[in-house]
C-alpha cells in the first residue's frame, strides 16, 4: 500500500467527500462551479448525482448521515459492528450504542468516488494472505480495516453463509486475522418451508443475543418499532416506485436505482431514506404525467435490467452512460426486497414479508422474514431454477417490467453466480429475452475497463438489434 | 494390498465397484464429506465419493460452469457429461462450497445435452455452516429427508437398527484409519504419503466391509515394515480437496515424506467417532457438523488452527504445505492466516495455489517444493550453528 494511502483513514476520506458534496448546493450555482475546480476527482460524480436536483442532494445527505455515525461512533462511546450488506439493518438501528458498518456499501463509495477506486485496499487484503480470486465487493473496504485505516469494529456479523461463500469467507478472514468476535446468520436452500422459517427465527434471535452481549445493552423495543413502522411506509413508497417503472417509457432516471437500493442497504427505517424516496417519487410521477422517460432527453430507446448487480465504476459512469444512451434502467434483480404489495410479488404472496409491530415477538419474526428476503439471500440460496430462486425471480420481474435485454455483471469472486450464469442466460434466451454476460468486475475496473464494457454492451445491443 | 488400493484409487469404476454392480448392488455418488456415508450404506447401497481424476479435457465442464470456478467440480462435470459416471445409480450434491453446489444445476442441465448421464436418483442437499443446537436439529431434518428419498427411490428401508450397524462399521474403519495415522506419525513412518493417500481415497470407493478388512491387513503389514522416512523431511498437507496421487508423489520426489494431512479425502473424515449410543440420526448430524475442520464451517478458525498444530506436533513435521485449488477462496484465504500463525509458532509453511486435475504444472510445483525443502534444510543448519 502506498505511503500516501496510509495518510488518511478510508472511512474518514469517504465521509469527508460526501460531507463536502452534500453541502455544495447549499450555496449558489456559481459557488458550486467554483468549488468543482478544486475537487477534480470527485466533480464528475457530484455532477452526476446533483444534476438530479433534490433527490441527488437528499441521497448525499442520507449517506452523510450514515457515514457521520460511523466516523463519530467511537467518540460517542459506541460499538461498531462490521457486517455484510445483506443483513437487516433495523436490528442495529434499534440499539442505542451500536453503529453498523457494511462492507459492500463502503466499497461502493470508494469505487465511485476515489480516483484509483479501492484497488490499493483490495490488493492489501492479498498482501495479508486473502486470495486475489475472492470478491472485490468486500476486499475494497476490508483492506482499509485490515490496514487499521478506519474506525475499527468491535465485533462482526455475517449474513451470507449459505448464500455466498466468498462474502462469508471475507468476513471470516477478517474475524480470524484480527481476532474479532463473529456471528453468522445461516440460510438453508429453501425459503418458505415452516422448518426453514423456524430456523431463520432462531438464528435471528441468537444474533440479537450476540449483539447484546458485545454491545453490553439490550435491543430497544421502541426504537425497533419506530424503525419497522417507518419501513412499512417506505415499502409503500417503493411499491409505487415499482408500479411507475412498468410504464413505457420508464419515468425513473437510471441513477435512481442506485439511490433506491443505496438507501435501503444503509438507512432503511430512517426518516432520511423516506425523504429520499418521496423526492424520487415526485420526480418519477411528474415524468409519468408528462409521458416522458427518466433519461435526460426524456426518451427511451431501450429498457435494461441488470440480472444481478449494477456496475460501480468510478464517477458513476455506468448510470451516466445509460442516460446518454437513452436506456431506461429497471431494478437490478437482486435489489428486490419482497415486501408485500410490490407488483412483482403478485401471485407469490408466500414469498413476501409482512411487518407486524404488535409486540417484540411479532417484530422479531417480521425481521426474520425480512432478513431472509434480502438481496441475494432470497434468490441465491438454492438451485437457480428452483421455486423462488434466481430464474423464477428474473423471469417474474421481466414479465412485469418488460426489459428489452438483460446484463449480468458481478465480481470475479462470485462463484455462486458464475457457477450458473451461463445456464441463466440460456434459459432467458429461450424465453425470448436477450441476455449478455459481461466478463468484468463491478468493483474493479482492472478486470475490464469501463470503456471496454460500454463498448461490449453497445455491440451487443447492435448485434441483437435491441436499438437500431 | 497397497497396490490394490492404488488401483482402486486411480480408477473411478474400480474392480470393487464392478463386482458390487455385477452382484446387483447399487452405487450412490456424493460430492462432499458432509454427506454421511452411513445413511447410504444403511440403505444397502454403496456410497462413492465423486472425483474428477483422469480428466483430459474441460470441453463440457467449461461449457456450463463459468470461467472463475474451481477446477474440481468442473472435472467432475466433465466426467459426468462424457458418461464416465454412468455406473452411478444415484448422486447427492451438497453445498460444500459454492463451486461444488453449482455442480447440481450444471450436471442436471448438461444431461439435457448429454442424455443418460444423470443418475435416476439425483438430489441437492443443504448443510448448515455452523454447529449449534438448532443447526444440528435442522441438519438432522435434512438427513431424515435424505433417508425418505433414498427409501422411496431404492425401495429400501433404513431402520435405526441398520443405521446403528452402519455407524459401528464406519467407526471401525475410522479406528483403523486412526491407527494408520499413528503409524504415519511415528518416527519410522512405514508408508509414503502417496500410498497412504491411496488407501484413504480407496476408502471412499470400496464397499466399507471389504475396505475395513483390507485396511486391517495393511496395518498389520506396516507394523513390520521398515521406515520410509529416513533422511526425508516430514511434511504435512493442508487445504483444498486433493485426491491426486501424482501431486503427493511430486512432493515426495523432492526428498520429503507426507506424514499427515487435514484434507477432506484424508484425515478430515475420521479423526472423531460417531456416538454409537445416541439416537442414530442425531448422532450423525451432531458428528458431521461438530467435527468438521472444513473452512466452510464459518467462525471456527481457532479450533482448526489448534487441530493443525496438534497434528503437526504429533507427526513431528518439518513443514506444512498449505495448498488450495485456484478459486477455492475458503481454503486459500484461511491458508493465509494459517501461514501467519504457524510461522509465528516456528513451523515453516509454504502456500501453494494450483489447479485440480492432471498435473499440467508439475514443473512449477516441483520448483516451489524444492525451494521449500531448501528453506527447511537451511533453517535446520542455522539452528545447529
Amino acid at each position: 500500500m502506498k505511503k500516501e494511502t496510509r495518510e488518511y483513514n478510508y472511512d474518514w476520506m469517504i465521509w469527508s467527500i460526501f460531507n463536502a458534496g452534500s453541502k455544495v448546493l447549499d450555496g449558489t450555482q456559481k459557488e458550486y462551479e467554483s468549488l468543482k475546480k478544486v475537487i477534480p476527482n470527485f466533480r464528475t460524480l457530484l455532477d452526476t448525482v446533483l444534476r438530479h436536483g433534490e433527490p441527488g442532494v437528499l441521497f448525499l445527505k442520507m449517506l452523510l448521515e450514515y457515514l457521520d455515525s460511523l466516523v463519530t461512533a467511537k467518540k460517542q462511546g459506541k460499538k461498531i459492528c462490521l457486517g455484510t450488506f445483506v443483513t437487516a439493518k433495523h436490528i442495529f438501528h434499534a440499539f442505542d450504542n451500536v453503529v453498523p458498518v457494511w462492507a459492500e456499501p463502503m466499497t461502493v463509495f470508494g469505487t465511485l468516488a476515489l480516483r484509483r477506486a479501492t484497488t490499493e485496499y483490495m490488493d492489501y487484503c492479498c498482501e495479508l494472505g486473502f486470495t486475489e480470486t475472492s470478491c472485490s465487493a468486500q476486499r475494497g473496504s476490508l483492506g482499509a480495516y485490515l490496514a487499521g485505516l478506519a474506525e475499527m469494529p468491535d465485533f462482526m456479523v455475517c449474513g451470507a453463509p449459505g448464500i455466498c461463500d466468498t462474502n462469508a469467507n471475507a468476513i471470516q478472514f477478517m474475524s480470524s486475522y484480527m481476532d474479532l468476535p463473529l456471528f453468522q446468520l445461516n440460510f438453508p436452500a429453501k425459503l418458505t418451508e415452516e422448518r426453514v422459517m423456524d430456523y431463520h427465527r432462531k438464528d435471528l434471535r441468537a444474533m440479537i443475543s450476540f449483539i447484546e452481549d458485545h454491545a453490553g445493552t439490550r435491543i430497544n423495543e421502541g426504537k425497533l418499532r419506530e424503525s419497522l413502522e417507518e419501513q412499512k411506509h417506505q415499502d409503500e413508497l417503493c411499491n409505487e416506485f415499482y408500479d411507475l417503472m412498468r410504464l413505457k417509457p420508464c419515468p425513473v432516471p437510471p441513477i435512481f436505482q442506485l439511490f433506491h437500493y443505496g438507501g435501503r442497504l444503509t438507512m432503511p427505517g430512517k426518516k432520511s431514506y423516506t425523504a429520499l424516496l418521496e423526492s424520487m417519487l415526485e420526480v418519477a410521477r411528474k415524468n409519468a404525467a408528462a409521458g416522458v422517460a427518466g433519461t435526460s432527453t426524456g426518451k427511451e430507446r431501450s429498457r435494461l435490467m441488470m440480472c444481478y448487480i449494477e456496475h460501480y465504476t468510478t464517477d458513476a459512469r455506468f448510470w451516466e452512460w445509460l442516460d446518454a444512451q437513452e436506456i431506461s434502467l429497471l431494478p437490478a434483480l437482486i435489489f428486490t426486497f419482497w415486501h408485500e404489495g410490490a407488483n412483482y410479488t403478485m401471485g407469490r404472496e408466500d414469498e413476501t414479508y409482512h411487518i407486524d409491530t404488535s409486540n417484540m415477538e411479532t417484530m422479531l419474526d417480521s425481521l426474520s422474514d425480512l432478513n431472509s428476503r434480502m438481496p441475494m439471500v432470497k434468490q441465491l440460496r438454492g438451485p437457480y431454477d428452483a421455486p423462488h430462486m434466481w430464474l423464477d425471480d428474473l423471469l417474474g420481474l421481466s414479465k412485469i417490467l418488460k426489459p428489452d435485454f438483460l446484463i449480468y455483471v458481478g465480481s470475479m469472486g462470485c462463484r455462486n453466480s458464475w457457477g450458473v450464469n451461463k445456464l441463466v442466460q440460456r434459459d432467458c434466451e429461450r424465453e425470448g429475452i436477450p441476455m449478455m454476460l459481461l466478463f468484468a468486475d463491478a468493483f474493479d475496473d482492472r478486470v475490464a475497463s469501463w470503456e471496454s464494457v460500454a463498448e461490449k454492451i453497445s455491440e451487443f445491443m447492435h448485434v441483437r438489434r435491441i436499438v437500431s | 494390498m497397497i497396490k490394490e488400493m492404488k488401483k482402486a484409487a486411480n480408477t473411478l469404476e474400480n474392480q470393487y465397484i464392478q463386482k458390487w454392480k455385477k452382484s446387483g448392488g447399487k452405487v450412490v455418488g456424493y460430492s462432499c464429506t458432509f454427506i454421511p456415508e452411513e445413511i447410504i450404506h444403511a440403505a444397502g447401497l454403496m456410497p462413492f465419493r465423486l472425483r474428477g481424476i483422469g480428466t483430459m479435457s474441460l470441453s463440457i465442464g467449461d461449457s456450463y460452469f463459468g470461467p472463475v470456478i474451481c477446477s474440481f467440480p468442473k472435472c467432475m462435470l466433465q466426467l459426468a457429461g462424457q458418461g464416465t459416471y454412468r455406473f452411478l445409480d444415484g448422486a447427492i450434491i451438497t453445498n460444500g462450497c459454492d463451486s461444488m453446489r453449482r455442480l447440481e444445476e450444471c450436471w442436471r442441465k448438461a444431461s439435457d445435452d448429454y442424455p443418460g448421464t444423470l443418475p435416476e436418483y439425483y438430489e441437492f442437499f443443504s448443510v448448515p455452516h455452523k454447529a449449534v443446537d438448532y443447526s444440528i436439529a435442522f441438519y438432522g431434518g435434512e438427513l431424515r429427508n435424505m433417508i425418505e428419498t433414498l427409501e422411496k427411490h431404492f425401495g429400501a428401508s433404513i431402520s435405526d437398527e441398520a443405521l446403528r450397524e452402519s455407524i459401528a462399521l464406519y467407526n471401525e474403519g475410522r479406528k483403523c484409519l486412526q491407527k494408520l495415522d499413528g503409524l504415519r506419525y511415528s518416527e519410522k513412518a512405514p508408508i509414503t504419503g502417496e500410498d497412504a493417500m491411496a488407501i484413504l481415497i480407496a476408502g471412499h470407493a470400496i464397499p466399507r466391509e471389504e475396505f475395513n478388512g483390507i485396511l486391517k491387513g495393511i496395518i498389520e503389514d506396516l507394523e513390520k515394515t521398515a521406515s520410509k522416512a529416513e533422511n526425508k523431511k516430514r511434511l504435512m498437507l493442508v487445504g483444498s480437496a486433493s485426491d491426486d496421487l501424482d501431486f503427493i508423489r511430486a512432493i515426495e520426489e523432492a526428498g520429503a515424506i507426507v506424514v499427515a494431512d487435514t484434507i477432506c479425502f484424508g484425515s478430515r473424515t475420521y479423526s472423531n467417532l460417531v456416538d454409537e449410543q445416541a439416537a442414530p440420526v442425531h448422532a450423525l448430524s451432531s458428528h458431521y457438523l461438530n467435527h468438521s475442520i472444513c473452512p466452510r464451517m464459518l467462525g471456527y478458525y481457532k479450533s482448526r488452527l489448534a487441530y493443525i498444530m496438534e497434528t503437526a506436533k504429533k507427526a513431528k513435521v518439518d513443514g506444512i504445505i498449505l495448498q488450495n485449488v485456484r478459486f477455492c477462496d475458503l481454503h486459500g484465504s484461511e491458508n493465509g492466516v494459517f501461514e501467519r500463525d504457524l510461522e509465528a509458532a516456528g513451523i515453516p509453511c509454504m502456500r501453494l495455489e494450483r489447479e485440480y486435475g492432471p498435473l499440467v504444472e508439475t514443473g512449477r510445483i516441483r520448483m516451489r517444493i524444492d525451494a521449500f525443502m531448501e528453506r527447511i534444510a537451511s533453517a535446520e543448519v542455522h539452528a545447529g550453528e
